[in-house]
């Protein structure tokens, strides 16, 4: 069992951050930093080409993290980039890599990104890359083909508690639930109080709270937002900082982790 | 309807300014509704590309034909003999009309006037929206009547993703989340069971390659037997 299933099984709190590949071929500074956040977290989500920018693979990425930085990794992967057949190669590649965990995500759209030209795919959605992984995990692929040596994923899926009509997207969190999802991470809460309800629907599988900063002064905020959700007895906390990774090990000092 | 808009007309008059005579080829049904490629806009597009023409010192003698649909062979025959003498053809029809023109008359250089934009809807007075994309496997009975592969952005066929906003799509914020006015309406009238199953991956290998269709009245007829 890797470091992350062990971790939602017997602790009561886990925590992860969000790691983005480069935009560029050197890793050293990823493995460094990620490195530094070993021992302090239990696993790094690597981001997919995050808000529809170019940037180097994950896979590659999260297979230098296993090797380099003793960290364990969940690989998030869109669906806007690929279709089955590369979501299928990318999920089998990250499992010949060391990764057990899986964040399957739709992707934001293009034309949010630095290439708004780019066609997007979207032969999947995120239920039916859910599907997809369980199925690899079984030993077929989605055409029914046989895996030799199958994978055996945790598969996560994600959640915004800010989304309307609020209904629809339940009915969707529904369909990912049982698609396979072991575990959901939420986009971050403004606050704590949409935890409760939201976890209440999830099940047997393990809610995490993304927590994040807009701005740097809201660091005392966040901190406290994380307390809060630690007293009530949340899953774990997933924290964010997109333009700013590098102050994670600050921001987890800030917020006692 | 089928939906489309002039090109650029730079565009336009750079691509016939080869040719000496030309003939604006204009279509009377879904270009001609829209706005865009029937009679009158036709003998519009002539004037302007022979006043360009002229202000360029170019010799070229535009002349006009609209015929009641491009996209029909029979009504493409009635060009033969008007377009003897010409040059070229500057077909203002959809994309399915300038390729059928240019079958008809493979000899003759046959000029896009307009691009095609959509399958759509004239929501107001000069205002068109699009609403299919086509797929070959429509899914209007589940979804309450709006098409989320054509509305929504990603195609989500299980549910809205995560980006959307009080009900507004996250490519723009202008946009109506489609999965937003599905919800609406199967709530409004009790059928939100419609949404209840996983819906599983699209097989898109009845939408890959081109297709045609044939009538089953007709099927006997260009089957290989026959």
């Amino acid at each position: 069992m890797n470091r992350f299933s062990q971790a939602l099984k017997e602790k009561d709190f886990v925590v992860t951050v969000e790691l983005e590949p480069p935009k560029g071929t050197d890793l050293e500074p990823l493995v460094k930093l990620a490195s530094d956040l070993a021992k302090r977290v239990d696993a790094v989500v690597l981001a997919d080409n995050p808000r529809a920018e170019a940037r180097l693979d994950p896979v590659m990425a999260a297979h230098k993290l296993l090797r380099h930085a003793e960290v364990d990794v969940i690989l998030t992967l869109t669906c806007r980039d690929r279709n089955r057949l590369a979501l299928t190669g990318q999920m089998l590649a990250a499992a010949a890599a060391g990764v057990e965990s899986l964040l399957l995500v739709s992707g934001d759209f293009v034309n949010l990104g630095d290439h708004p030209q780019a066609k997007p795919v979207y032969d999947l959605d995120s239920v039916q890359a859910l599907q997809l992984a369980a199925k690899l995990s079984q030993g077929q692929d989605l055409a029914g083909g046989e895996i030799s040596d199958p994978p055996a994923f945790l598969l996560g899926a994600a959640f915004s508690t800010q989304a309307e009509p609020r209904g629809a997207h339940l009915m969707k969190l529904k369909k990912k639930l049982r698609a396979g999802a072991g575990f959901i991470i939420t986009l971050p809460l403004p606050e704590a109080a949409p935890y409760a309800p939201l976890r209440a629907e999830t099940g047997e599988a393990k809610l995490i709270a993304g927590v994040t900063l807009a701005d740097p002064a809201e660091r005392e905020r966040a901190a406290a937002l994380v307390k809060e959700l630690q007293a009530a007895k949340a899953d774990g906390v997933h924290l964010a900082l997109p333009a700013a990774q590098a102050e994670l090990p600050a921001f987890l000092n800030a917020c006692g982790l | 309807m089928i939906v489309a808009k002039r090109k650029p007309f730079d565009e336009i008059a750079s691509a016939a300014a080869p040719y000496h005579r030309i003939m604006v080829v204009g279509c009377g049904t879904c270009v001609a509704v829209c706005l865009t490629g029937g009679e009158k806009e036709t003998g519009i597009l002539a004037a302007q590309l022979d006043i360009a023409a002229q202000m360029a010192g170019r010799d070229q003698i535009f002349e006009t034909a609209c015929v009641e649909r491009q996209c029909d062979r029979e009504f493409l025959d009635e060009l033969a003999e008007r377009s003897e003498g010409c040059d070229a053809m500057l077909s203002l029809a959809c994309g399915a009309g300038i390729q059928f023109l240019a079958e008809r008359y493979p000899r003759m250089p046959v000029l896009a006037g307009v691009d095609t934009t959509m399958i759509g809807v004239n929501s107001a007075v000069g205002v068109w929206d699009e609403k299919c994309r086509a797929c070959r496997s429509c899914v209007l009975t589940m979804t309450g009547g709006y098409c989320p592969l054509a509305l929504c952005p990603k195609g989500q066929i299980n549910g809205p993703c995560g980006g959307a906003r009080q009900g507004k799509c996250e490519t723009d914020p202008e946009r109506d989340c489609v999965w937003s006015l599905i919800w609406s309406r199967l709530e409004g009238s009790g059928r939100l069971e419609n949404l209840s199953a996983i819906q599983e991956p699209r097989d898109h290998s009845i939408a890959n390659l081109p297709l045609r269709q044939v009538h089953p009245a007709y099927q006997r007829r260009y089957s290989a037997h026959e």
